[in-house]
């Protein structure tokens, strides 16, 4: 597999007043090229701060500590700031952050956004701009008309094809899509699901698809990373996560069972009693073993590492390894 | 015999629109039909569910039944009695039986309160209870309810104290407080982290059976409302599109747009990675302002005719016991004889 | 609330405020003021400096525009220091049915450049007394202060002033002394007697009087012509040309006892005023906000009409028309300043109108008074407090410019009125800098406390003052 993005040990941490919490704790994962990577966890597993770090730009008063993030072999983390703005930010990774759709500016047109952040980036003429941006609002599926309207005008769909077409115009090799479809309706978000899918296809993009939403991480990611509290748990394709067999990890089954179906009559969802660790001071050994059915003594007391069980399936288990 | 606790008929609830100046002149006014013309009933004991997408006029529906609006047109029966338009008495009697579960845990409660005053405020407005210590004591009993133990100490948290599951047991407790009989819960666990989700639903289900509640269950979220509901209604734009037990409108909807809901929602089954999600539906949602004429529907419906626009809007047909839709075509689509274009 | 909760509450907000350096500045000049007004009886050595201000005989003995004391120590030229004589040499004589009573004063004046501004002596007598009073200087010449004869049926303290009394014996005494060219153009009134009483006898004495430094003598001679006249123990006050720690004004008033008093005005002032205002401003924008509508119109239009009332023309009609009084004065000066806060509370109740836990409140049954009171204004009690600390400077300036003007509470003893005697009395023309100094300081400095403590307690809440 070629090895677009490789994040080795990456560590994040935030400085609180309150002491310092541990958000992305000795991450490790990697991003192949023209594949969707899921990245899957609930509030506060740390799912969002991995994809601030990728881009170099913790939210303050997070640091990035440790670990590297090479992409094509090249460590980001090593650039300066001027080094990372001009080479790496918006031109080889880009983001659809969470909410995006809100943020754009009420007081000026799309039109006008879109070139401010398209000149920022590259020297190009009006025509070229234009014809940049026309190329890549049509292929989001958006009519030139939109150009000229006021972001109010638009519908939430609307807005985050917009905001995906901003995204892309530089052509980056990488996209990170931060929860893009959780303010939107049901119908809106298979539109978006599928325009994402068909742009993959087509501009032969790598995605890093970021969201608490099971479901829709199953018809999307072509790999997933199931992460808890700042660490990844499991790591698997769509058909070892998904599929029959059902996924190792303790935390992702439970997960999985939790999650309704809609074609199926399903008797008792499960639940988690329980609630994610204080990342200030995360519980010794595995990170889940308080709120675990089935931990053993061994979990309590010494750190899981991930580990390969079958060939592209990770997992951070002790009881995974015994089996 | 079941008995109905609540009954909606043809309620409407319209908001005016600042009129322009031409408008004004020529002495038209626009309206956002926020809800336009529902019609249901819903049983003691039961869990019906009201479902659809944003705009749909589900959340405008709970709080008309709430009394935080008031209807435009229709009526409101509860308890066999009439509560489309309450004095000031009736009106507190009413808000004793009637209580809600907000969408946002954290939103829904005073962040300067300790959970005990947020519990107990109900009382206090209600003027129930002859001391504070009696309070005090059923706000311990409710919490033990929600299964927050031990109560001693939840009460004297603040709400930032607690996580957004706890939060959601807690504004749980309080609707249970003035011990109601119906509970209008909007999204209640839609902003709960998915591993708690359930053990919300597990603990509302576990209220309903121990103390005889009746839920109207607002979502947006097609799956939940199959598991939770008994019966549901599907919205659209202001009206009920299909109507049902919740199983067999999700295993056999008739509605197009039904139809087309179902097959946007996404599966955590594995093999549909490469595979685009066909959804029968076309075009967006019209603004509440302009509601299309004849079934309005109709723009988005990729089975829509003539006599769908141009004749009036269909009503709620029984198709089956329980099962009502308001199509047209429903016979025609069920059948394959009309085809999708 | 609970006590535990504001416990808390401030527990936490004072762990904020410490982190804000220019905050605790302020808190520390509170602290200051707060302790003066609280020692205020034992550190004014006048104490009843506040009810007597305006009664002149309460302040007789002290010298008149005398400088602060610690100017002695900063100039080469000492200026005499107050002194009280208290033991004088008595003799006693008889002649037939009167009696001669000789009192006998030392007066040392050293070490000391400018000569004090007064001899005062008391005299407890009853009856008929003749008094002489006589200066005796080092150089030996006798000028005699004062002649006069005291009446008084029940027992009555004479008092005898060289300043005011011996300016005719003085001029004369200088002018035989004085030979200088231009002597004789000088004005008797501008001579001030006790330069020339303790003044080398030279010539020039009267243009540019040098000081005659050595023993004086005080002596005074009591006629009783009968033996209904009594006389008991005569003391001498010697007021200098410096007395107290921020000198006296022209009224011979202590003006660090007049500050000091000010400083229970100033705060009583400046709390109230702000206090009721800031009240009756959050609840009007809070009952704007929350009933919206035509009540909202309404009470807006009320407002604008009160924000375009210019406060200082009202105020001079209403002093015109009615007697000026300090409490009826905070109270007009509320019902201007309500309007200050109106605004932003409006606003940010509007925001906090819009949460769900007020909605919630709402389905609960809640009536407005509960959801106004109990939900809303409490979540603004923070921008309250920052915007009480922040009028409390206008509030003080506001009343120091009215009673500047005249339109003050004469009655009552504040900076601004301190002031006004201070421009009334030529403070400025005649270069008495320690009356203007020290008030215009401290109005300024209470001023900059409040706005600390209000800006401090701003920049902690304020991106709290969005509720969330």
């Amino acid at each position: 597999m070629d090895r677009l993005l490789e994040i080795k040990d990456l560590e994040l941490h935030y400085f609180t007043s309150k002491g310092v919490v541990r958000a992305v704790d000795k991450l490790s994962f990697q991003l192949n090229r023209g594949e969707t990577l899921g990245v899957v966890g609930e509030s506060g597993c740390g799912k969002t701060t991995v994809a601030t770090a990728l881009l170099n730009m913790p939210t303050p008063p997070g640091r990035i500590v440790g670990g590297e993030i090479l992409l094509d072999g090249m460590n980001i983390l090593a650039l300066s700031e001027m080094e990372t703005r001009r080479k790496v930010r918006w031109e080889k990774i880009s983001i659809v952050f969470q909410g995006a759709m809100n943020c754009l500016t009420p007081v000026y047109t799309i039109g006008r956004q879109m070139m401010e952040t398209l000149q920022q980036h590259r020297e190009m003429t009006k025509g070229e701009a234009q014809a940049r941006i026309q190329k890549y609002t049509s292929l989001v599926g958006l009519p030139d008309h939109v150009l000229k309207r006021y972001p109010h005008e638009l519908s939430g769909g609307m807005k985050q094809r917009v905001v995906i077409a901003t995204a892309l115009f530089l052509e980056p090799a990488v996209v990170i899509c931060d929860e893009p479809t959780t303010a939107l309706d049901v119908v809106v978000q298979a539109q978006i699901i599928n325009l994402l899918k068909e742009l993959k296809q087509r501009l032969r993009l790598s995605f890093l698809f970021i969201t608490h939403d099971l479901a829709i991480e199953a018809e999307v990611a072509d790999r997933i990373m199931v992460m808890y509290a700042g660490r990844a748990a499991e790591i698997g394709t769509n058909e070892q996560i998904y599929g029959v067999q059902g996924p190792t990890h303790p935390y992702t089954q439970k997960l999985l069972g939790a999650t309704p179906r809609l074609h199926e009559r399903v008797e008792e969802l499960a639940f988690i009693p329980g609630t994610p660790p204080d990342l200030v001071d995360p519980p010794g050994g595995c990170r889940f073993h308080p709120r675990c059915s089935v931990a053993m003594a061994r979990c309590s007391q010494d750190e899981v590492p991930l580990r390969e069980i079958e060939p592209e399936h990770l997992v951070a288990c002790w009881r995974a390894f015994h089996a | 015999m079941p008995e109905t606790i609540l009954e909606v008929r043809e309620l409407k609830k319209w908001f005016a629109v600042k009129r322009s100046l031409s408008q004004v002149m020529q002495g038209e006014r626009t309206w956002v039909k926020a809800l336009d013309g529902v019609t249901f009933s819903v049983e003691k004991g039961e869990i019906f569910g009201l479902v659809g997408e944003s705009g749909c006029g589900k959340t405008t529906t709970g709080k008309l039944i709430m009394k935080l609006l008031e209807p435009t047109e229709g009526k409101i029966v509860f308890q066999g009695k009439d509560a489309t338009h309450l004095k000031a008495g009736e009106l507190a009697r009413y808000r004793g039986q009637v209580q809600m579960i907000f969408q946002d845990p954290y939103a829904s409660m005073n962040p300067r309160f300790r959970i005990r005053d947020v519990l107990m405020e109900p009382l206090v407005i209600h003027k129930v209870g002859e001391s504070g210590a009696e309070r005090m004591a059923w706000a311990e009993h409710a919490l033990e309810a929600v299964r927050l133990i031990p109560p001693e100490e939840f009460l004297e948290r603040f709400p930032h104290m607690l996580s957004g599951g706890q939060r959601q047991r807690a504004a749980t407790a309080r609707t249970l407080m003035l011990s109601p009989r119906l509970i209008v819960a909007d999204e209640p666990v839609s902003m709960i982290d998915l591993s708690t989700r359930a053990e919300i639903l597990h603990t509302m289900k576990g209220l309903q059976k121990e103390l005889g509640l009746t839920y109207l269950y607002i979502t947006h979220d097609l799956s939940t409302a199959r598991y939770f509901t008994n019966r549901l209604a599907v919205m659209y734009l202001g009206k009920i599109a299909e109507m049902g037990v919740a199983d067999d409108v999700v295993d056999g909807p008739l509605h197009p747009y039904t139809k087309a809901l179902i097959a946007a929602v996404c599966e955590p089954v594995s093999g549909k990675v490469g595979v685009m999600k066909e959804v029968p539906i076309k075009g967006e949602i019209p603004a509440a302002t302009n509601i299309p004429p004849g079934c309005r529907f109709h723009p988005r419906c990729l089975y829509a005719q003539a006599p769908c626009w141009e004749e009036e809007e269909p009503a709620l047909e029984e198709v089956t016991p329980g099962h009502l839709v308001a199509c047209r075509l429903w016979k025609e689509i069920a059948s394959g004889a009309a085809r999708p274009t | 609330m609970r006590w535990t909760d504001l416990k808390t509450g401030l527990g936490s907000f004072w762990r904020e405020f410490r982190k804000v350096k220019f905050g605790l500045v302020g808190v520390a000049f509170l602290l200051l003021f707060v302790v003066l007004v609280i020692a205020e009886p034992f550190i004014i050595p006048y104490s009843e400096a506040s009810t007597r201000w305006r009664d002149i005989t309460y302040w007789q003995d002290s010298p008149k525009s005398a400088q602060p004391i610690w100017v002695n120590w900063l100039s080469p030229h000492k200026r005499a220091l107050t002194q009280t004589l208290t033991e004088p040499t008595m003799t006693e004589e008889t002649l037939g049915a009167m009696t001669i009573k000789t009192a006998t004063f030392d007066y040392y004046f050293l070490n000391a450049a400018i000569p004090p501004s007064d001899v005062i002596l008391h005299c407890p007598m009853k009856g008929a007394v003749t008094f002489i009073v006589s200066l005796v200087r080092p150089d030996g010449r006798v000028i005699e202060i004062a002649k006069r004869p005291v009446r008084s049926s029940g027992l009555s303290d004479a008092r005898f002033s060289a300043d005011m009394e011996s300016k005719d014996a003085a001029f004369s005494f200088a002018t035989s002394v004085d030979t200088s060219a231009g002597a004789a153009s000088v004005h008797k009134a501008t001579v001030k007697a006790s330069d020339v009483l303790f003044g080398v006898a030279e010539a020039g004495i009267l243009r540019n009087p040098r000081p005659l430094n050595g023993m004086y003598q005080l002596v005074m001679t009591a006629y009783l012509s009968s033996s209904k006249d009594t006389m008991g123990t005569p003391y001498v006050i010697v007021p200098g040309r410096v007395s107290g720690l921020l000198g006296t004004d022209e009224a011979k008033r202590d003006l660090w006892s007049g500050v000091v008093v000010g400083t229970k005005w100033a705060l009583i002032i400046g709390l109230l005023t702000s206090f009721i205002s800031v009240t009756v401003g959050v609840i009007y924008g809070v009952v704007c906000a929350y009933y919206g509508g035509w009540v909202d119109n309404l009470m807006q239009r009320v407002f604008e009409v009160f924000i375009n009332i210019p406060l200082l023309p009202v105020l001079i009609v209403v002093s015109a028309v009615l007697k000026p009084n300090l409490w009826f004065l905070i109270l007009v000066m509320s019902v201007f300043f309500w309007v200050g806060p109106v605004k932003t509370v409006r606003s940010m109740a509007l925001q906090i109108k819009e949460e769900t836990y007020i909605e919630a409140a709402r389905g609960l049954g809640a009536s407005h008074g509960r959801i106004i009171f109990k939900h809303m204004i409490p979540q603004l009690i923070p921008y309250s407090f920052a915007s009480m600390a922040l009028s409390v400077p206008g509030a003080i300036v506001f009343e120091s410019s009215i009673s500047l003007i005249g339109l003050g509470d004469a009655t009552v003893v504040t900076w601004g009125q301190i002031l006004r005697d201070a421009v009334g009395g030529g403070a400025v023309l005649n270069g008495l800098w320690w009356w203007v100094v020290p008030p215009g300081l401290a109005i300024a400095f209470m001023g900059m406390t409040f706005a600390f403590v209000g800006f401090a307690m701003d920049a902690i809440l304020h991106p709290k003052l969005r509720t969330r």
